[in-house]
């Protein structure tokens, strides 16, 4: 009984002291963690980690170090579990599924982002930089050489011809009065009259040129035929020539 | 300084260097090989040349027959115009032969068949009465079944009976040089 009474009696008496370690140590660790940090951020803001961390990434032992790592199994392991746990798709879907790309999206609109985008593109000359890149290299005719190449190509020409939409097309060409203007000013310029011209001549020319060595084979020809019936009217008319006189054997 | 285009063609420059031998080595130029043409083409040349004649008289005819029927001209005039055409027409004929004979030597016929019409004695033009006897000449050759026209078959320098009554021959014309086709532009 006395026992019992002595130990209430001390733990009451010991609980004032228990508390106050309890808030000693948790100031204790609160004091060291601040110090930690502080000592941390005076190391990353200091002047020497700066240099330390420049030195490191030019070191070619840095260089080395990201080689052999994009040259290892590492790149492809973390493609594998990119793939493997959807990340991609988690982090689409997240954002998606948000209002934070809309809000972006809406204050981007409301900078004018993109009208500010444009006009800093055509005030740079970039649209025209880019445009004459894609037109003088040989990019753009071997993209279109392989486009034409392609049975697709093919294909889709056959099925624009065969459709409706060319007939109509053709159609609407020929009811336009603009069509008919073309024509008849190609058709009235000097240049078609004078080959209209040149050509109408070069056929006559053939023509009279075929009747001109024709009637002149035909003159030889009756020339000819006239002098031969003219030999042997003549020769009709000549008299008998006398007959050798019979020798008679002696 | 004178430029390629005033030079004469390579042919024409051949034949003037031709002449310059010719001349050197005999004494005088040398003549060209005339080619004497036949009958067929004269009469081809001709019948060009009748159409000719008869178009342009159809059309005047028609022109002057219409304007008379506006007159409304009394019956007696008829007879009076039909004679002043006929008299026309033969004038329009024979001033059509006579004017072209008399000086280029080539109707519109001959041009197209290349053909010409020259002094049988020089190959110079025919004067305008020499070229009127020849018309006359082709109208007597056609009288007997056009069998004045025979010699051209027979003799050497194919000459019918208006070549002998005209002193002409016929000969062939040199082509000219055709001009160079229209280029696209």
């Amino acid at each position: 009984m006395a026992r019992s009474l002595f130990t209430t009696v001390g733990a009451a008496a010991l609980r004032p002291a228990a508390g106050a370690v309890r808030v000693g140590r948790r100031a204790a660790a609160q004091a060291v963690d601040g110090a930690a940090l502080a000592a941390a951020d005076l190391v990353l803001n200091s002047k020497t980690a700066e240099e330390i961390v420049d030195r490191l990434a030019d070191s070619p032992l840095f260089e080395r170090a990201v080689s052999r790592a994009l040259a290892g199994p590492l790149v492809e392991a973390v493609s594998r579990d990119v793939v493997q746990y959807a990340v991609l798709d988690r982090v689409a879907e997240t954002i998606l599924e948000g209002d934070a790309l809309e809000s972006v999206l809406e204050r981007v609109d409301a900078a004018e982002v993109p009208r500010r985008v444009v006009d800093r593109m055509l005030a740079d000359g970039i649209v025209e930089q880019t445009t004459a890149r894609i037109v003088e290299g040989p990019e753009l005719e071997r993209a279109v050489d392989t486009a034409l190449d392609s049975a697709a190509a093919e294909r889709l020409v056959a099925r624009v011809i065969e459709s409706r939409l060319l007939d109509e097309a053709v159609d609407r060409l020929l009811e336009s009065e603009d069509l008919w203007l073309l024509v008849e000013e190609i058709a009235r310029s000097p240049a078609v009259t004078e080959a209209i011209t040149q050509q109408s001549m070069g056929f006559a020319d053939q023509v009279a040129d075929g009747v001109r060595a024709g009637s002149r084979r035909a003159d030889v020809w009756l020339e000819r035929a006239a002098r031969r019936a003219l030999r042997r009217g003549a020769a009709r008319n000549l008299p008998d020539e006398p007959t050798a006189p019979e020798v008679t054997p002696q | 300084m004178s430029s390629m285009a005033d030079r004469p063609p390579a042919p024409a420059r051949v034949g003037a260097r031709a002449q310059v031998v010719a001349t050197q080595v005999h004494g005088e130029p040398a003549q060209p090989q005339l080619e004497y043409q036949g009958l067929i083409t004269r009469a081809i040349a001709f019948t060009i040349d009748a159409v000719v004649v008869d178009v342009v008289a159809i059309v005047v005819t028609a022109a002057a027959a219409l304007i008379v029927s506006a007159l409304s001209l009394p019956n007696s005039f008829d007879t009076a115009l039909v004679a002043a055409g006929a008299w026309l027409f033969l004038l329009w004929s024979a001033g059509y032969f006579v004017t072209f004979w008399s000086t280029t030597g080539q109707t519109l016929g001959n041009r197209v068949m290349q053909i010409r019409v020259v002094r049988a004695k020089d190959g110079g033009t025919l004067r305008p009465w020499r070229a009127l006897l020849r018309l006359v000449g082709l109208m007597l050759a056609a009288l007997p079944l056009f069998l004045g026209f025979l010699p051209i078959l027979l003799t050497e320098r194919r000459r019918g009976l208006q070549d002998v009554i005209g002193g002409s021959v016929v000969i062939g014309v040199p082509e000219a040089p055709k001009a160079e086709p229209v280029r696209a532009r």
